[in-house]
């Protein structure tokens, strides 16, 4: 039990002493929170700008024109009299849509035809797509219900029939957790998860990597002790990014605190383990930093998170499970940001626990392996 | 090979050579980036996401409530994986993770959509993954009004109206969407084809800041690489031109897989296509020089150059378009190579915009490469006279 205070010490005073250690787990980590948000900090993407191409000029294609424009997610930025000339716009990134409306649109609406308009959107960036196709089908079908219903309503049927014979059965979405589609409530909870991850990966990979003089312990003690004073560390970090950081940035928090913390210690120990497995492995601090620094991006996508993970193969979702922010992004997105309990979240708290057992147990089985080779000597 | 002599083929050589024999060199500049790109290409390999699990709650048990739940199950985005019996429950199996929304049908739906009373389908789903979020939206929102229509043909219909007048009264201003460049919306054309080049950025840079750094550490070193090359530009392009061909053929791999076996379409020009990876490689190359220049010891060299890169896909604007970004993420998103390169490459790919609208965006790469050029210049400059002073 000594052993384990002293290695707990000597490691938690290493974490502050050796600079490049501390540059990550810190100073880096500190960065992190400020420079990653940056891009999605306005949350939503409002007034895409597209082109109209309006064949016929008349109220009615105008009044569609006007009702886009006041929608908060479009903008009508351009009017163009034929549609080569708006494609070069697109082309040129001016535009990224044309609402395309045609000849006898009026004519065909005041005549009780079906009046079909065309929208071509941008799908090279589909968070534009998404934006333009929803908001101009949205005008366009309740434009269409108020001419239906009043051309019904005209035609003798009592209005409120003419209403449901237009909309017999509405359709209500409801978003739960992120009501606003913001891309920073959506993208940043998930996002803290891997950055915690990656800095004490590499953090522990360089602490293990550059020189020591190691606490008079054996191999079992200094494993338990170098882990524990990660953990102490963590016991800071994670508050902070999880729970003080969401809220500088105003995204929503449901779960509590203590949820939270129970989900991140196994998820911590895993991290922790897997930083001194990383370390034997390669050897040397530089190494350690090299071999991880194009991870992040590749990790992001194979936690299942931003890209589900019912869609790759199997293979692949079994080997991201090894991966501890495959789970942690899992079950703390869905304690900290949807309020999910403890036992909604059981499947990654096992999985994360049984990589901290599972890599805790190598990182021992290598710390003696490698004293043994050490005293026999 | 005329290790003998010095000059520019000299360091060349040596490059090659280290390349061959450091394991940890060559692992680091083809290994971790192939390793990580063909992970990333078996990630989106599906590129479209199909049969999400959604959760169904009918109060109704109708033959209309019924075909509906059918409707819906027949979407491509979309199965019905769970029959809840309460919101309860419904709420727990979307905290659960094992549904992605829950449509609930209410009692007496038929009765009352027959009766003209409206009754409200409502459907949960969440946003706060936000891909699989719309993607199941995506498939209510088709499925509803599908069924809803052909009620409303027979409420027409038993008002007397006339089969055909009443079909095209249905809706009275049908919107035709077309999804320009990625009509199938592929994951791996939009999202794919635009991480391999994010993360071989940070593989480059990272990459470039170690081998350049080994041989500038000291001013010993230095020294040595100077008089090899038999002057310093020589040495230098020596230096890093065997990497520049290695980087190359690396995002070439990429791109066979991307073009060849996923089926990107290659509609631009491809001469543009190859000038712009190859400025954008230079430029990330450079990048990685001027940090092992000015930054002692290397390690510091490269942890910059990580805390830089890393992070740098979300600044180039292809999950979250540049448009909506705050001033200082556009600003920054400005001076990454990446951002300039991904411009080129989509309108060079996908979406086979005309060859000038990316003359500006490689202008600006190759201008990268001038500046870049420039301040190593400067800093060897300012190295040698202190060099000279200390001397």
């Amino acid at each position: 039990m000594k052993a384990v205070y002293r290695a707990f010490l000597h490691e938690f005073g290493r974490i502050f002493t050796v600079r490049p250690a501390f540059a990550v787990l810190v100073v880096a980590a500190a960065i992190y929170a400020a420079y990653y948000p940056q891009p999605y900090v306005n949350e939503a993407l409002r007034r895409v700008p597209i082109a109209v191409v309006d064949s016929e000029d008349t109220t009615a294609s105008r009044e569609l024109a006007r009702r886009v424009d006041a929608t908060a997610d479009v903008a009508v930025a351009l009017l163009f009299p034929d549609m080569a000339s708006a494609e070069r716009a697109v082309f040129a990134r001016d535009v990224h849509g044309i609402l395309f409306i045609p000849k006898d649109f009026e004519r065909s609406l005041l005549h009780g035809r079906g009046s079909p308009v065309a929208l071509y959107a941008d799908a090279s960036y589909f968070l534009v797509y998404q934006r333009i196709s929803l908001a101009v089908t949205a005008v366009a079908w309740t434009m269409g219900v108020e001419i239906e219903t009043a051309r019904l309503i005209g035609a003798g049927i009592d209005p409120v029939l003419a209403a449901a014979a237009s909309d017999p059965l509405p359709l209500t979405a409801v978003p739960l957790f992120n009501p606003q589609s913001g891309y920073a409530t959506y993208l940043l909870p998930a996002a803290f998860v891997l950055i915690l991850q990656q800095t004490l990966l590499i953090g522990v990979g360089l602490l293990s990597t550059l020189p020591d003089r190691p606490a008079a312990a054996g191999a079992a003690a200094t494993v338990l002790g170098k882990l524990l004073a990660y953990t102490a560390l963590e016991a800071l970090v994670i508050p902070a990014y999880l729970v003080i950081l969401p809220a500088l940035y105003g995204l929503p928090r449901l779960g509590s605190l203590m949820t939270i913390l129970i989900m991140a210690l196994p998820f911590v120990l895993a991290v922790g383990a897997l930083g001194l497995l990383l370390a034997a492995l390669f050897r040397n601090a530089l190494t350690v930093q090299l071999a991880m620094a194009a991870l992040g991006l590749p990790l992001f996508f194979l936690a299942g998170f931003s890209w589900p993970a019912e869609a790759m193969p199997q293979t692949v979702q079994m080997l991201s499970l090894l991966i501890p922010s495959t789970s942690a992004i899992d079950g703390l997105v869905r304690i900290a940001q949807m309020g999910a309990s403890l036992s909604q979240v059981a499947r990654p708290l096992l999985t994360l626990s049984g990589l901290a057992v599972l890599y805790a147990a190598a990182a021992l089985a290598l710390e003696s392996r490698r004293r043994g080779t050490r005293t026999g000597r | 090979m005329p290790a003998h002599r010095r000059g520019f083929w000299c360091v060349f050589w040596r490059e090659l050579g280290w390349l061959r024999r450091r394991r940890l060199l060559a692992g680091l500049a083809v290994f971790v980036p192939l390793t990580l790109l063909a992970l990333l290409t078996a990630i989106f390999s599906a590129g479209i996401a199909t049969r999400l699990p959604i959760g169904v709650l009918d109060l109704d048990g109708s033959p209309l409530s019924r075909s509906l739940i059918r409707m819906v199950d027949a979407a491509p985005d979309t199965e019905v994986a769970l029959r809840v019996s309460d919101l309860g429950d419904g709420r727990n199996a979307i905290l659960s993770g094992r549904i992605h929304g829950l449509l609930m049908l209410p009692r007496h739906i038929e009765r009352d959509v027959q009766a003209g009373r409206r009754p409200e389908v409502v459907f949960f789903y969440n946003t706060q993954t936000m891909t699989t979020g719309n993607l199941v939206l995506r498939a209510v929102n088709a499925a509803v009004p599908a069924a809803a229509a052909g009620l409303r043909l027979s409420l027409r219909t038993a008002q007397g109206q006339d089969t055909d007048l009443a079909q095209a009264a249905l809706s009275p201003i049908p919107v035709q969407v077309h999804a320009l460049f990625n009509p199938t919306l592929n994951y791996a054309h939009f999202l794919l084809a635009a991480l391999l080049p994010a993360v071989l950025q940070v593989v480059v840079v990272t990459v470039t800041a170690y081998s350049v750094g080994l041989d500038v550490e000291t001013p010993h070193r230095l020294h040595i690489l100077h008089r090899l090359g038999g002057g310093l530009w020589p040495a230098l392009a020596g230096k890093v031109l065997p990497y520049t061909f290695l980087f190359l053929m690396v995002l070439g791999l990429s791109d066979w897989v991307l073009f060849g076996w996923l089926g990107l379409p290659l509609r631009g020009n491809g001469a543009l296509l190859l000038a712009g990876s190859l400025l954008f490689i230079l430029a990330g190359q450079l990048i990685g020089m001027l940090l092992a220049l000015v930054l002692r010891p290397m390690a510091s060299a490269v942890s910059i150059g990580t805390l830089l890169m890393a992070p740098a896909f979300g600044f180039m604007g292809v999950g979250f378009p540049r448009m909506g970004m705050n001033g200082f993420a556009q600003g920054w998103g400005m001076g990454l190579p990446g951002t300039w390169y991904l411009l080129a490459r989509i309108d060079q790919t996908i979406r086979g915009a005309p060859a000038a609208l990316s003359l500006k965006p490689l202008l600006i790469l190759a201008a990268f490469v001038v500046a870049l050029s420039g301040l190593i210049a400067w800093r060897l400059e300012a190295m040698r006279a202190r060099r000279r002073r200390t001397a």
